[in-house]
């Protein structure tokens, strides 16, 4: 009886299993071996019998790599730091109201951003930032061309900001709670400024959740797809951007690999230093 | 500087920023919403001279919508119902049995949240040429199976681990087997957490674009995928009418979801 309930438990994680080995796994593993592949014009992936090489990553040094990752890491950077400080006042205002009214709707709004996904997000900043958005008389006075490279990664960036900004909230509210009102209050009744209360006080009490929150920020931008590829025009690539083209315009599907193995591996160093950081961080806290 | 001027500098700084960041967030929802109902049929300076729901009309007899908007449809409930139902029971293996690299498999679980979706995209795409698999449906359903399962797994393992055992416990010492004891006493305790999980999921497959613009083919192709090529095609006033719709039908959702399960509560609490 026992050995039959254990076999029973074991065949509920059979359709879990297959789905991570048949989909996750073996693809990740066929996309690294693809990586170092041959490139031969022409085929749908690499040469399988010409042996191994590590030509595709050695080609990633020169050429559209590394300005795709400099405009990624620049703009990401940009829009996560952006998103975490103006994330700051806001969750402040939902997680200390007076009014729940205020609270549910303010909550209610950010998570309705965070369905609404990304697609019409992006376009409905296309059309905002556009030539002939509501900011028309701003751009006209100022004489910026919005075809210009500079704004076009202006609005990358806000695009990026858009998305980041209701997470980080989302994100920053739980901690920001937890941290009792009176602490503010007394470091300001023993004489502290406003800011400089915030700035001792609450600040370092919830800085986890602010790394924790850049650390949600910083690898979605890394990993943003369509943000950049509507917003971009074709003129600003992010690294995702280059794959679909590799894959799309050229075909050159070892290439496609091998930029995706090292978006993968960029992603996945940015989370291991920043989730340690993280721990770090708490388990000092916790400790003092 | 006297505190009291630094305070208010402060109050006033922060009550902009906040103020700012609002109207970041929403008025771009308001042009698209305003000019989705503009009768112009070229891109011209807001507000529209006129208003006129042609943009809607278009986008309800548009073939290549339609059909974008009925294979979305089918994939993300086909997605969802299988992810759920594969979650659910990896969950309760999860919960009932006690091992060693428990925390390690969970971690395996949600790992493909740190994928770029491109990455995953590709990697399904080669790997199901590699099988001889070219179907468009089958490669989406793959494709959107494992960017949506996350979601379910985190909500199924909480929300299935969140209910008491005791509950179980009694409803057995009075005569209710394992199983009957599961789908009547813990399955509906954790029903809000796994329905949460599985409209989230449902979400995701519908408003994917980076794994989709991989694994279309020229019959099947999704509703997010037509309209980025429309995008990038042309100026089509369509898709703004198309977002609005998408919207509108994301805030019934949610105001239902609240009502039956509280979506609000899960954040509020700080998860």
């Amino acid at each position: 009886m026992p050995m039959r309930s254990f076999v029973a438990r074991l065949a509920l994680s059979v359709p879990a299993a297959a789905i991570y080995l048949g989909l996750f796994t073996l693809p990740l593993a066929v996309l690294f071996v693809e990586s170092l592949r041959p490139f031969v014009p022409g085929f749908i992936g690499g040469s399988r019998d010409a042996g191994l090489t590590l030509s595709n990553y050695q080609n990633l040094l020169s050429g559209a790599f590394s300005a795709a990752l400099a405009t990624t890491l620049k703009l990401g950077l940009a829009a996560s730091l952006a998103g975490v400080a103006l994330a700051l006042p806001l969750a402040h205002i939902c997680a200390r109201s007076n009014s729940r009214r205020v609270e549910t709707m303010l909550i209610g709004f950010l998570i309705l951003l965070m369905f609404l996904g990304v697609l019409v997000r992006a376009y409905a900043l296309q059309l905002f930032l556009g030539s002939v958005g509501p900011l028309r008389p701003l751009i006209n006075v100022l004489g910026i061309a919005t075809t210009n490279r500079a704004y076009i990664e202006f609005t990358v960036c806000a695009g990026l900001l858009h998305y980041v900004l209701p997470m980080s909230v989302l994100t920053l509210i739980g901690s920001l709670r937890s941290i009792h009102s009176s602490l503010h209050e007394c470091a300001q009744s023993l004489g502290a400024s406003a800011w400089m209360a915030y700035a001792t006080i609450t600040l370092p009490l919830c800085a986890p959740a602010i790394l924790t929150a850049f650390l949600f920020s910083f690898t979605f931008s890394l990993s943003a797809f369509v943000i950049p590829m509507i917003l971009g025009c074709g003129r600003v690539n992010f690294v995702s951007t280059l794959v679909y083209t590799r894959f799309s315009e050229i075909a050159n599907y070892p290439s496609g690999a091998a930029i995706s193995i090292s978006l993968l591996a960029l992603s996945l160093t940015a989370v291991a230093v920043l989730s340690t950081a993280v721990r770090r961080w708490t388990s000092l806290r916790s400790h003092t | 500087m006297s505190k009291r001027f630094q305070d208010s500098v402060w109050r006033v700084l922060t009550t902009s920023t906040v103020v700012l960041s609002i109207v970041f967030l929403i008025a771009p929802l308001a042009v698209v919403t305003l000019l989705s109902f503009d009768s112009r049929t070229f891109l011209g300076p807001l507000p529209p001279p006129s208003l006129s729901i042609r943009w809607y009309i278009r986008f309800f007899s548009d073939e290549m919508i339609l059909r974008g908007l009925r294979t979305s449809l089918l994939l993300a409930t086909a997605v969802t119902f299988v992810a759920t139902v594969a979650c659910v029971a990896v969950a309760v293996t999860m919960m009932r049995t006690r091992f060693a690299g428990k925390k390690a498999i969970s971690a395996f679980l949600l790992s493909p949240l740190v994928v770029p979706p491109v990455v995953l995209g590709l990697g399904i795409l080669l790997y199901l040429s590699a099988l001889g698999i070219v179907d468009g449906f089958t490669r989406l359903l793959c494709g959107h199976l494992i960017i949506a399962i996350p979601y379910v797994v985190r909500a199924s393992l909480i929300s299935l681990s969140g209910v008491n055992p005791i509950y179980a416990e009694a409803a057995m010492s009075l005569g209710a087997t394992e199983r009957a004891a599961f789908w009547t006493v813990t399955l509906p305790l954790a029903r809000s957490g796994i329905v949460a999980g599985a409209i989230l999921s449902f979400a995701v497959s519908m408003d994917d674009v980076a794994v989709s613009m991989f694994l279309t083919d020229a019959q099947t192709v999704t509703l997010p995928v037509v309209l980025v090529s429309a995008m990038r095609a042309n100026f089509d006033l369509t898709i703004a009418a198309a977002s609005v719709l998408f919207m509108g039908i994301i805030a019934i959702l949610m105001v239902v979801l609240d009502r039956t399960v509280g979506i609000t509560n899960v954040f509020k609490n700080g998860s």
